[in-house]
């Protein structure tokens, strides 16, 4: 075991600053010479491109552009871009990598780095990976002497105006240049760019000429760094973020009432489903808060509607006594938190999975819920379609945890089939004689059938405050003893049927890896590499937090010399969580708290580092 | 002509309110006037807050939701949004609604739901014992005011013909027959409709025999469609019984039925053929 190899050479030093976790590239690091005049470079199945500029440069809609081109040609594609948390100005980066096999992650080193203006090159230099080459506008960027021979001056703003009369088309210039050097055919961005500037004559025709001049700008270096090219298949795949996959997928569970309030990372959620809801013969509604925008929610599941909202941390802070309330009243509610770096108002724009404390167990007294995690964009899709069945199934509220990586991250994934999806009903008192109605009946699996308005058997009154069997008030100490444990044991069978994530061994001998959320991809993509390396190494992600199913963590890691937690947060609340749930004492917390995902590299790293200390 | 009568709308709990307290007329008065109207109790959804008042639906036989505090408007409009054929009564008291609740009220009253909203204010908390509320008038001595309350009171009915509620009126626990008739208006008017219903605490702020002096019928020539006059009466002084104002305009339910009957119909398959990416697939619509 202690031969295992570092993802990218020798162990870095580690920086003080991330002695929390990981090891971050620091400048003088020592990095291999490339040289993209010397001939061409090996084949890749895959290909990073980081494009970094000023906001309103047109950095994101290039960087979409080529995602879209390369999905639409085959290619599988995983998207990583930071937001200033200003609307106007500020730097801005979107990074893409292509392959033709499914991408676990969206990559450490940057392989083509292109730089709009100088600040671009500042911030983003140290990420270029060891065989990594720079494009960079000819006028705007000076580029240090010990990289010109890996780098390449575009004429961005100079041909832009020549064309278009404006650097407006500088972005598309760039677009050019980098199809050149990935050997990536442009027909796929014309199309993209006709269809997008369809209404507006001859801004299409100056895109596309941007197009190519910026490909015959780097013309010379065609396959210089060629990309294995896809596999045709015939498969329908689609391209889409955490945030649609979950709009979408709520749609195919049946959701016909949604209530938000704005909020970064969520608000795709409310303005997707604004339009598409009353296709369906739904309603969206913006609320004035988040707290109106949950107990509209409850309001409408009340009557029978599947409903939902959709928020990020400090919109569930304010919802937490509406969860409580969800959870005793046994209405069914679905909440997503797009988790973003807190706590208070914190780091709008950028990732943490900070909020799973909160998630389980937020509001006051020990309330219900259901906590759902999904591991990537496709199993946002499938977990809100979970998140609606436990909701109905049990009368609880569900909270689903994305983060804002996941959430706003582009991929290709595969089209999933809505008719193949289960989708669960509530027990209604449909059918009850009146005098035998009790809406809080005690009952074997804890689940009572729900009086839905119109019904005239099935009146009752929800209420918060502790009931007996008919919903009226009462707080004997039989009442509610009994009644918290019909609302939390109806609970106790997702632990041992909640979908996992898993990858590699199932028992694994040197290394278990749990986690939980967004981190699955890379680590999926790391338990591939350390198993070449002859380890044998498993990832386990329960897909449901809580109720925990800390019999199964039990056994997957029964085997395992070590056991590696990796989660985007500061205290590791997984990690307690294990060790609250499990009769785990030892593991290792690798609690990062930086705002951004974990690569595959730094978990391998991160292997590797632990053996050679 | 109705079959239901008064009684039919009481549910087997008795209201758990204090002797002479007001929120027992108020209630009465629901009972009357459900029946008058003949409403359906498994079409009726009553939906409160947390106080005295705010138990009220436990005492109605008809659906309820006894929510959290402050929260019953933005519940009810849940209810009234998902299921636009049941009647959608809130109600609760003027901390609930006033303070706690606040925030939805002038959103409430802007969106014009359609759902009627019944504060029981007697100008204190009473559940929690007699604090001052936000309709507390000033220097008003209670236990977390000992010097007198340094606050002006909020006025509920200013605020609510400011921020677009279409039918403000107000009535008092101690004349039943105004407030039945009342209530009955409210739910038969389209559109949000507020009763601030005066409704003594006789515990903790009695302000009984005062207010029976105080009150006086809104005089029979006023313009309630007038918004300006209406505004004029609710700021003067004294206790105006009746109808304030009054509008007709459309309701958010109307509204949102508008979006949907415009809504091309669409289904999870097509929604998901905007997000193609199928090597070689056709261009389709911007997902």
């Amino acid at each position: 075991m202690a031969s295992i190899p570092a993802a990218n050479g020798p162990a870095r030093p580690r920086c003080p600053e991330s002695s929390r976790g990981l090891p971050i590239r620091h400048p003088g690091d020592a990095r291999p010479g490339c040289n993209l005049y010397g001939g061409t470079l090996s084949a890749r199945n895959s290909v990073v491109v980081r494009l970094a500029g000023e906001s309103g440069e047109g950095v994101i809609s290039c960087g979409d552009i080529l995602t879209q081109a390369a999905a639409r040609g085959g290619y599988y594609t995983q998207t990583f871009r930071t937001f200033p948390a200003e609307i106007k100005g500020g730097p801005c980066m979107y990074q893409f990598r292509l392959s033709d096999e499914p991408i676990w992650s969206h990559g450490q080193d940057v392989d083509l780095l292109v730089c709009f203006n100088q600040e671009a090159w500042d911030l983003n230099w140290d990420s270029l990976g060891p065989e990594g080459v720079i494009l960079y506008d000819s006028v705007e960027v000076t580029i240090p002497d010990e990289y010109l021979d890996r780098a390449r001056p575009v004429r961005m703003d100079e041909l832009a105006k020549e064309i278009g009369g404006s650097t407006r088309a500088k972005n598309m210039v760039a677009a050019g240049a980098i199809t050149a050097v990935i050997d990536f055919d442009t027909t796929p961005i014309e199309e993209l760019v006709l269809r997008r500037y369809a209404h507006k004559e001859g801004v299409a025709d100056a895109n596309i000429a941007a197009l190519h001049a910026g490909a015959e700008e780097s013309a010379d270096l065609k396959g210089r760094y060629p990309l294995v090219p896809p596999v045709e298949v015939e498969e329908d795949r689609m391209l889409i973020s955490g945030n649609q996959a979950i709009a979408v997928g709520a749609v195919a569970a049946g959701v016909n009432y949604f209530a938000g309030y704005p909020i970064t990372p969520a608000s795709d959620i409310l303005e997707w489903l604004s339009v598409r809801l009353p296709q369906v013969g739904g309603l969206t509604i913006q609320c004035e808060d988040e707290i109106a925008s949950l107990a509209s929610v409850v309001g409408a599941s009340y009557t029978g509607a599947k409903a939902m909202t959709a928020t990020s941390g400090p919109g569930i802070s304010l919802m937490n006594e509406l969860i409580g309330y969800a959870g005793t009243a046994e209405i069914p509610v679905v909440i997503v938190d797009a988790q973003r770096g807190g706590p208070s108002t914190g780091l709008p724009t950028k990732t943490e999975q900070s909020d799973l404390n909160q998630a389980l167990y937020g509001s006051h007294g020990e309330a219900p819920r259901v906590v759902i995690a999904p591991v990537s964009v496709e199993d946002c899709f499938y977990s809100i379609v979970d998140a609606f069945n436990y909701a109905e199934e049990f009368q609880v509220p569900v909270l689903l945890l994305t983060d804002q990586g996941l959430a706003t991250r582009l991929e290709v994934i595969h089209r999933p089939d809505p008719e193949k999806l289960n989708i669960v009903q509530r027990k209604t008192s449909a059918g009850i004689a009146r005098e035998d109605y009790k809406r809080y009946e005690y009952t074997e699996s804890g689940v009572s059938p729900m009086g839905l308005p119109g019904e005239p058997n099935g009146m009752y009154v929800a209420t918060g405050i502790e009931h007996d069997e008919y919903g009226h008030p009462g707080y004997t100490p039989e009442i509610h003893l009994g009644m918290q444990t019909k609302r939390l044991g109806k609970l106790e069978p997702i632990r041992e049927t909640s979908r996992v994530a898993t990858h590699g061994e199932a028992q694994p001998e040197d290394i278990a890896f749990i986690g939980f959320g967004s981190t699955f991809g890379p680590v999926r993509e790391a338990v591939d590499r350390l198993a070449e390396q002859g380890l044998s190494v498993g990832a386990f992600y329960p897909r449901v937090l809580g109720p925990f199913p800390a019999s199964r963590v039990e056994t997957f890691v029964a085997n395992a010399k070590r056991i590696i937690v990796p989660e985007v947060n500061y205290t590791g609340q997984l990690a307690r969580l294990i060790k609250a749930e499990t009769n785990i004492n030892e593991l290792e917390s690798v609690a990062k708290c930086d705002g951004l995902p974990f690569t595959a590299e730094a978990i391998i790293d991160l292997a590797a580092q632990e053996v050679a200390a | 002509m109705s079959t239901r009568k008064p009684n039919d709308y009481k549910s087997e709990l008795k209201p758990i309110w204090c002797p002479g307290c007001g929120d027992f007329g108020v209630l009465a008065s629901l009972y009357r006037s459900m029946a008058d109207m003949d409403l359906d109790p498994a079409k009726t959804v009553i939906v409160s807050g947390i106080g005295c008042s705010s138990r009220l639906p436990h005492f109605a036989s008809t659906y309820g939701v006894h929510t959290l505090h402050g929260r019953p408007l933005p519940v009810a409009m849940g209810v009234k949004l998902a299921n636009p054929d049941l009647t959608v009564i809130a109600v609760g008291g003027d901390g609930d609604g006033f303070a706690i609740g606040a925030g939805h009220f002038p959103h409430a009253s802007r969106r014009n739901i359609d759902v009627t909203y019944l504060v029981m204010d007697n100008e204190i908390y009473g559940l929690t014992k007699g604090q001052a509320s936000p309709t507390s008038l000033f220097e008003q001595k209670a236990p977390s005011t000992p010097f007198g309350n340094p606050e002006d009171p909020l006025n509920p009915l200013a605020l609510a013909i400011a921020a677009g509620a279409s039918f403000v009126a107000r009535g008092a626990s101690f004349n039943t027959k105004a407030l039945t008739e009342l209530i009955t208006q409210a739910v038969e008017h389209k559109g949000f409709s507020y009763i601030d219903a005066m409704s003594p605490c006789t515990t903790f702020n009695n302000t009984q025999e005062s207010w029976k002096d105080a009150v006086t019928d809104v005089a029979p020539d006023h313009d309630p469609t007038d918004r300006v006059k209406a505004f004029d009466l609710a700021l003067r002084g004294g206790f105006s019984l009746g109808i304030l104002y009054r509008q007709e305009r459309t309701t958010q339910t109307e509204r949102y039925k508008a979006i949907l009957e415009q809504a091309k119909p669409s289904d999870v398959n097509v929604m998901l053929d905007g997000f193609n990416a199928r090597k070689g697939a056709a261009i389709g619509k911007p997902a």
